[in-house]
């Protein structure tokens, strides 16, 4: 398992498009992905959009990420990215 | 993989508004459509229009309708396809049940993915400072 922790640069926080495109990649991979915010212990699926909505992470938040499975590897490159790069809104 | 196919049915312009918003996030959603009911429609004409989009829709697996408030002519209508067995309804739409039948990843039954959507509705509820605040809410108390 893999583990490492993001935090959330843009501005408008992790919406619901970014949701969705954090989702269309986490699909991607067969691993297990999990979110879980570092101030309240909130953990979602990154699979499931409705879940991550509910992490309510806005500009600023940490978040770990934590994944289990086959491709962990490029699944753990992959969703960094996705945050570093501000869901491409920066 | 066959899917549930979903109709959004309202009162005025919502269900349209709910869809695209729906289309915004996940993209475009082929099994499910939007029927808006306006305030001086013939229900014969509105009760077609239904019946329209339940056919663009179905896959063969069930379509479920979802309607803006229980009680309302939308519903109302919706109620008169109760008696096919390929038909659920449930009722008060919101946003995140629309996102919920859009991304189906398994194949479910009609019924599982009625009481699905209920539930993902009724647990999208929250008092956001609940979440977001807690030390908010204790000042209240």
């Amino acid at each position: 398992m893999l583990k490492g922790r993001v935090i959330i640069i843009n501005r408008l926080g992790l919406h619901a498009r970014a949701a969705a495109q954090l989702v269309r990649l986490a699909s991607g991979f067969k691993s297990k992905i999990k979110l879980i915010r570092t101030d309240s212990a909130v953990i979602a699926d990154a699979k499931s959009i409705l879940n991550v909505l509910t992490l309510a992470a806005a500009k600023g938040v940490e978040l770990e990420i934590e994944i289990e499975g086959d491709d962990e590897q490029e699944a753990f490159e992959a969703v960094q990215d996705i945050f570093k790069n501000g869901f491409g809104e920066l | 993989m066959k899917k549930i196919g979903g109709v959004i049915i309202s009162h005025g312009q919502v269900a349209n508004e709910l869809l695209a918003a729906a289309e915004t996030v996940v993209g475009e959603l082929k099994h499910i459509a939007a029927v808006s009911i306006g305030w001086h429609d013939d229900v014969e004409t509105a009760k077609n229009e239904v019946a329209r989009a339940i056919k663009k829709v179905s896959e063969g697996n069930g379509v479920l309708l979802l309607t803006d408030m229980f009680g309302g002519t939308p519903t109302n209508i919706s109620a008169m396809f109760l008696e096919h067995n390929d038909i659920e309804i449930v009722t008060g739409v919101n946003l995140p049940m629309v996102i919920k039948i859009a991304s189906q990843n398994k194949e479910m039954t009609l019924s599982e993915m009625a009481q699905a959507v209920e539930s993902q509705g009724k647990q999208s509820i929250y008092r956001a400072s609940e979440l977001l605040m807690p030390q908010k809410l204790k000042k209240d108390a």
